[in-house]
């Protein structure tokens, strides 16, 4: 059941434009880098991170990991998310697949691993493509990066990680960007269900992150109560893991608060669908 | 002027234009309300340079309120009122009866896109005049006090002050050039509209212009491209600098240039599609 959903995915060009999207994104990017002055500093995030391109190959996935976390990659997940069941009514032939003998569970079920698994392929391409795209530009060296929290005028925090201890923080800062990345996913799959248009649980899952940035002490003041509790504001904490020792305040609390999400959305989305009258 | 009068007509008595200035003025006071109660003796930060007190003039609430509704809000009320135009007309059905009458098409879109721009107008003017009117009654009308972060530092506060009339002066030139600083949203909402009979696909592509022009704005190493695009935090930040001494006018002029040309090209490709377009709906 999940491999007949898998190549039915797969095969569709929509999958492929969006991979293909992000790999011109990251390609785009290290070009850009590289033609516009690599040897400048750049600032990386809210911490900041200040990061010199062309040093080593590594800069190039955190920068991308940044700049796609808050939009380009919500927008993948609602893709593959919002697609799932609202796809299949679109085509008109959700009611023939729920006319096989396969309880509407099961479908749902494995609607859900397929594009969970295009999602993590989504998010896990990014860095991996930038990295492989930076190193070809900017070679395997070890990163260094400037903690601009705790540099001052005297005095200048580098800090210097090996290529493999490189690795291993853009490994667990992608995981962490993954889990930031259920809330919209789960959101995205229920509003799929509720819909027969694609487009809007795709559209319905990018604005969830936007109504979540939008709730946001820095833009809108006296909503600060609010903030610990958004779906999507914390998703770039994985920055600290790249300061040394790496903060991981309000990690675990921002995962937790993902299950949540996630437990809600899924759960609407599941009762909701075990009740439908399917009409297309 | 009969066709737009018409439109006019038809789009106050929808709810949804109400309804969207009614919410925006709500929200607006709102954040009135939440600021006096909770944080009015802290500054808040207007813009990429700007700070104010809110508790010292009722002028400080206007340029909260524009910072705050100018990322999603305003962008949105102006797609909703663009991106309903024809789409909205095509969802109803009713498209294809109001082109039936002699009036040339481009004259419809052109009615429809005056009356979208004045409930566009008339929704920045909501959050501006709403957010004043209670501002002042929480704060009071004194003169206007804004620091200037850029230019200060430990041993110098710069700031620039506004009699209360002077403000209002600056207020308004900021207020027109926020407005045009959404045209770009506003024109590709509607050519948007002229291509689907899905008004929410209108509105949602509106603001999908604003997200992931922003979005690439924010890419470290796309700086290049930051000057040309048509929604830049930078570009919705400009009119801060009507509140400096003396005035920052650099930039103004580069983006309502680049406003212009979006808005050329976006406006003449829903000309060109509208005019010969089948209309089925």
């Amino acid at each position: 059941m999940i491999a007949v959903e898998f190549a039915k995915q797969w095969r569709r060009p929509r999958t492929l434009l969006t991979f293909a999207a992000l790999a011109v994104f990251t390609i785009a990017l290290t070009i850009s880098l590289d033609a516009s002055g690599a040897g400048r500093i750049e600032r990386v995030g809210d911490i900041p991170l200040l990061v010199v391109p062309d040093r080593s190959g590594f800069s190039v996935p955190v920068i991308a990991l940044s700049s796609t976390m808050k939009f380009f990659l919500p927008l993948a997940v609602s893709i593959f998310a919002g697609e799932s069941v609202a796809g299949e009514a679109g085509w008109g032939s959700l009611r023939y697949a729920l006319a096989g003998p396969v309880s509407r569970t099961r479908y749902l079920f494995s609607k859900l691993v397929v594009a969970l698994g295009f999602s993590v392929a989504a998010v896990v391409f990014v860095p991996v493509t930038a990295l492989a795209v930076g190193t070809i530009a900017f070679g395997w060296h070890p990163f260094t990066a400037i903690d601009g929290s705790s540099s001052s005028a005297l005095h200048t925090a580098v800090v210097t990680f090996g290529a493999g201890a490189a690795l291993g923080r853009l490994a667990v800062g992608t995981a962490y960007v993954m889990g930031g990345m259920t809330s919209i996913f789960a959101f995205a799959l229920l509003l799929s269900t509720l819909t027969t248009r694609p487009f809007a649980a795709v559209a319905g899952g990018v604005g969830l992150t936007i109504v979540s940035r939008v709730l946001n002490g820095d833009y809108l003041p006296g909503v600060s109560v609010l903030n610990p509790y958004m779906p999507n504001n914390d998703v770039d904490l994985w920055q600290h893991f790249f300061q040394q020792p790496a903060q991981t305040a309000g990690m675990v609390h921002f995962l937790l608060l993902q299950i949540v999400y996630v437990a809600v959305f899924l759960t609407i989305a599941w009762w909701w669908f075990m009740r439908k009258d399917i009409l297309t | 002027m009969n066709v737009v009068a018409l439109e006019y007509t038809k789009q106050a008595r929808r709810p949804r234009g109400l309804i969207t200035l009614g919410v925006l003025g709500i929200l607006t006071a709102v954040l009135t309300l939440v600021i006096s109660v909770s944080r009015a003796t802290i500054a808040e930060r207007v813009g990429d340079f700007g700070s104010v007190v809110s508790n010292t003039s009722g002028l400080t609430m206007p340029l909260i309120a524009l910072s705050a509704t100018l990322l999603f809000l305003l962008p949105l009320a102006v797609a909703i009122f663009a991106g309903e135009t024809v789409a909205g007309e095509a969802a109803w059905g009713s498209l294809r009866y109001l082109l039936a009458r002699p009036v040339p098409r481009w004259r419809v879109l052109a009615a429809k896109a005056a009356v979208a721009a004045a409930f566009s107008i008339a929704a920045v003017l909501v959050v501006v005049v709403v957010s004043l009117g209670t501002g002042v009654i929480a704060f009071g009308w004194h003169a206007l006090t804004v620091l200037d972060l850029q230019h200060t530092s430990p041993f110098i506060v710069a700031s620039a002050r506004f009699p209360p009339l002077a403000a209002i002066g600056r207020l308004g030139l900021a207020t027109a050039f926020v407005l045009a600083t959404l045209t770009s949203t506003f024109a590709f909402a509607l050519m948007l509209s002229t291509f689907t009979v899905r008004p929410f696909s209108a509105v949602a592509g509106g603001v999908g212009l604003s997200l992931f022009s922003r979005a690439l704005d924010n890419v470290p190493g796309l700086h290049a491209l930051s000057p040309w695009l048509p929604v830049t935090d930078s570009g919705t930040t400009l009119w801060t600098g009507f509140f400096t001494r003396p005035m920052q006018t650099a930039g103004l002029a580069h983006l309502l240039e680049v406003q212009a040309a979006y808005v050329a090209v976006f406006l003449a490709v829903a000309l060109a599609r509208f005019a010969r377009a089948d209309i089925l709906s």
